[in-house]
C-alpha cells in the first residue's frame, strides 16, 4: 500500500478500478496529525483530472508499473521527448502529463529520470528527490547572510521560479526538492 | 435533496483521538452539543479513544463502559469489541449503519470501524468528512469542502475547515456559549452606562512561559483599576504565579480548578481581558468580543508565528491602524520562540490592551460580530452533509 506521504509527482496508485497519476502538488498544510496535501491527479482510464486534498492517514493500492531509465532528449513545444538509455528508443510525454516535473528539468541535464509505464504506455516521470539547478536570475544577495530566515524569488535554468534564501545569487547552484519544488540547500 | 432541516434524521459517527491536553475532545464535545441543538438534529455516535478525558468534560461518561448512552448520544470506546463482548458494537449499528462519518483532525479510524466501512460485501456508499483544525490561514478557504480520497470509491471523503471567513465552515456557535456571550455583553453595557464593575477581571490560560512582562503590565494597570487575575488550571498557572511571587504579589490572583466546558465558557465570557491558548479557547475569546492575547502552540522553526500573523490579518480590518500596532506587537512578541527555545521576554506589552486605548474594545467587538455573521459551523456542516451524503 502507498501512503499519502509517499505520493509524489509521477506516483501512480489505484482506487478500485481507477488508476490515478499525481500530476501536480498544489500545496500542503500541516497539523498535529500530519499534513494535508492538495494535488492534481489524472485518471489514466478516463483522462479526467481533479484536484484533491489528501490527509496523511489514507493508504492506496499500488499499481504494477514498468520503470525505465531515460534522459530528456529535447522539448518540442508542449511535447517532452525522452531517450531510453538501454534501448535508445524515444518516448513522448505531454507537458501536462509531466505536471510540476516539467518545470524542473532541461535537455542539458546529465541525471537520469524514471519514466513510468502503465499497460505499455508512458504515463509519467519520477525525478530524483533532489536535483541540482543554477539560478539564472534573482535580486542581489547579501554577503554573509546565512540565516536563511527570509527568502526571495529566483529563476532557475529550467525556467522554474523558487523561493531561495537571501544569500543566493545569480550563478548559485542549488538543490531543488522535486517533491514540492522547494529550495533544499546550496550546493557547496 | 431538500434543506437539511427537513427530511430523514441523519446519524453521524464522530471519531476523536485525544492528542494532548483537552483541545481535541473539547471541540468534539462542543460540536456534539451544537449539532444536538439544531432543528432536526442528527443522531450522534461519538467514538473516543480517551473516555477518561471525555468524562472530565461530561461527567455522565463512564470511562469503564465500552458502549453507553450519554445525553441522547451513543458513546463508544475507540478500542472496539473484545472477545468477551463481540456483540456490543454490533447492536449499536444494527439497522443504523455508519453512513456519514466525521473524522476529527485526521484522527484516522479504529480497525473495527475501518472493517465496517470498507466491508467488501457492503455496496452502500459511505461518506467521511475530515474536520480539520481551526486556522486563520488562507488555505482554510482553499481546502474547505475539497474532495479527498480513500482506497475505495464507495467510501467518499471530503475536507471541512473551520475558519474566520465566509469561505470556510465558520466557528461553532453553541447555545450555552452564545447565551453567556449575550448576557455579559448586556452586563458590560449596563456597567459602562451606569456604574463601572468593581474589579477588572483577567483570565490567563496559556502554555508554560515567562510571564514577567505580563505581570509588570498588570501591576501597573492595577494602580488605575482594581484587578483580579483568574488562573486556569494547567501549564500557565504555575508559571504565572512564579512571576507574580517574584514581583511581590502586586494584585489579586485566583488559581482555578479544572472547569467543565460550560463553566469555562461562562467564565471566559465574563472576563474583561483574556490570555488564551489553543484553538477552541482562542475561538471563544474572538467570539466573546473582549480584548484578548493568543498564545499559539509552539512549533519547530517558530512556525506558530505564521498562524499568529494569519489571525492578526483577519483582525486588522476591524481596528484603527495606530491602535492595532500595540495588539500586533504584543501578539508577535508573546509567540516569538522556538518550540524548545526560551521565551523572549519584554516585547509583549499588554498595557494598551488593558486600557482599551484607541477604541480597541469596539474593534474587538466588531471582529466578534463578523465571526458570528459567518454562521454556525454545526449548521454549515449539516448543510454540506445533506448535499453529499
Amino acid at each position: 500500500m502507498l501512503t499519502t506521504s509517499q505520493l509524489r509527482v509521477g506516483s501512480i496508485f489505484k482506487v478500485d478500478k481507477d488508476v490515478l497519476v499525481v500530476q501536480r502538488m498544489l500545496g500542503q498544510k500541516g497539523g498535529r496529525n500530519g499534513m494535508v496535501t492538495k494535488m492534481r491527479v489524472k485518471n489514466l482510464l478516463t483522462g479526467g483530472t481533479s484536484d484533491l486534498g489528501l490527509d496523511s492517514g489514507e493508504k492506496f493500492d499500488e499499481v504494477d508499473l514498468d520503470m525505465h531509465n531515460m534522459k530528456l532528449s529535447y522539448v518540442d513545444g508542449d511535447t517532452y521527448v525522452f531517450l531510453d538509455q538501454e534501448s535508445f528508443e524515444q518516448y513522448e510525454l505531454a507537458k501536462d502529463d509531466l505536471g510540476d516535473n516539467a518545470s524542473y528539468i532541461t535537455p542539458e541535464d546529465e541525471f537520469d529520470v524514471e519514466i513510468t509505464f502503465y499497460e505499455g504506455k508512458p504515463v509519467g516521470v519520477v525525478l530524483p528527490i533532489n536535483i541540482e539547478r543554477t539560478i539564472t536570475y534573482c535580486e542581489p544577495g547579501i554577503k554573509g547572510d546565512t540565516s536563511g530566515k527570509s527568502t526571495k524569488p529566483a529563476t532557475l535554468d529550467s525556467g522554474f521560479v523558487v523561493q531561495v534564501p537571501l544569500f543566493c545569487d545569480i550563478g548559485t547552484r542549488i538543490k531543488l526538492d522535486t517533491r514540492d519544488g522547494s529550495f533544499a540547500e546550496r550546493v557547496k | 435533496m431538500g434543506p437539511w432541516y427537513t427530511g430523514f434524521q441523519m446519524t453521524l459517527d464522530i471519531l476523536c483521538k485525544v492528542v494532548d491536553n483537552y483541545g481535541d475532545i473539547g471541540v468534539v464535545y462542543r460540536l456534539a452539543r451544537a449539532l444536538s441543538e439544531l432543528p432536526a438534529a442528527p443522531r450522534l455516535r461519538l467514538i473516543v479513544d480517551d473516555l477518561a478525558a471525555f468524562s472530565l468534560l461530561e461527567p455522565a461518561v463512564d470511562p469503564s463502559r465500552m458502549v453507553q448512552s450519554v445525553r441522547d448520544w451513543t458513546v463508544l470506546s475507540w478500542e472496539g469489541p473484545t472477545p468477551e463482548n463481540p456483540a456490543v458494537y454490533r447492536d449499536a449499528y444494527a439497522g443504523d449503519p455508519a453512513v456519514a462519518v466525521i473524522e476529527c483532525f485526521a484522527c484516522g479510524r479504529p480497525d473495527w470501524f475501518e472493517a465496517m466501512l470498507f466491508n467488501p460485501d457492503d455496496s452502500a456508499a459511505r461518506t467521511i468528512v475530515n474536520l480539520e483544525y481551526l486556522t486563520a490561514e488562507d488555505y482554510a478557504g482553499d481546502f474547505h469542502k475539497m474532495p479527498s480520497l480513500t482506497r475505495s470509491s464507495r467510501v467518499r471523503k471530503h475536507l471541512f475547515l473551520p475558519g474566520f471567513t465566509a469561505a470556510t465552515g465558520g466557528l461553532i456557535l453553541d447555545d450555552a456559549f452564545m447565551h453567556a456571550r449575550a448576557r455579559y455583553a448586556c452586563a458590560r453595557y449596563a456597567c459602562a452606562r451606569y456604574a463601572p464593575a468593581e474589579r477588572f477581571r483577567i483570565l490567563v490560560f496559556g502554555y508554560e512561559r515567562d510571564y514577567t512582562r505580563i505581570v509588570e503590565d498588570i501591576s501597573l494597570f492595577s494602580h488605575e483599576r482594581q484587578v483580579q487575575v483568574l488562573l486556569a488550571s494547567g501549564k500557565s498557572q504555575r508559571c504565572f504565579l512564579a512571576a507574580w511571587e517574584r514581583a511581590g504579589r502586586p494584585f489579586s490572583t485566583e488559581p482555578l480548578p479544572f472547569l467543565r466546558q460550560e463553566s469555562w465558557d461562562e467564565l471566559l465570557a465574563s472576563c474583561d481581558f483574556l490570555i488564551v491558548r489553543g484553538e477552541d479557547s482562542m475561538s471563544r475569546a474572538a467570539l466573546a468580543g473582549r480584548p484578548f492575547l493568543w498564545q499559539a502552540y509552539p512549533q519547530d522553526g517558530a512556525h506558530q508565528l505564521i498562524k499568529v500573523k494569519a489571525l492578526l490579518d483577519r483582525m486588522r480590518p476591524y481596528f484603527h491602524a495606530a491602535s492595532f500596532q500595540s495588539v500586533e506587537s504584543a501578539f508577535l512578541a508573546f509567540n516569538d520562540r522556538l518550540a524548545d527555545g526560551p521565551d523572549l521576554v519584554g516585547g509583549e506589552r499588554i498595557a494598551p490592551m488593558l486600557r482599551v486605548e484607541g477604541g480597541l474594545a469596539r474593534s474587538y467587538a466588531a471582529f466578534s460580530e463578523s465571526l458570528v455573521a459567518n454562521g454556525n459551523l454545526a449548521s454549515s456542516l449539516m448543510t454540506f452533509l445533506r448535499e453529499i451524503v
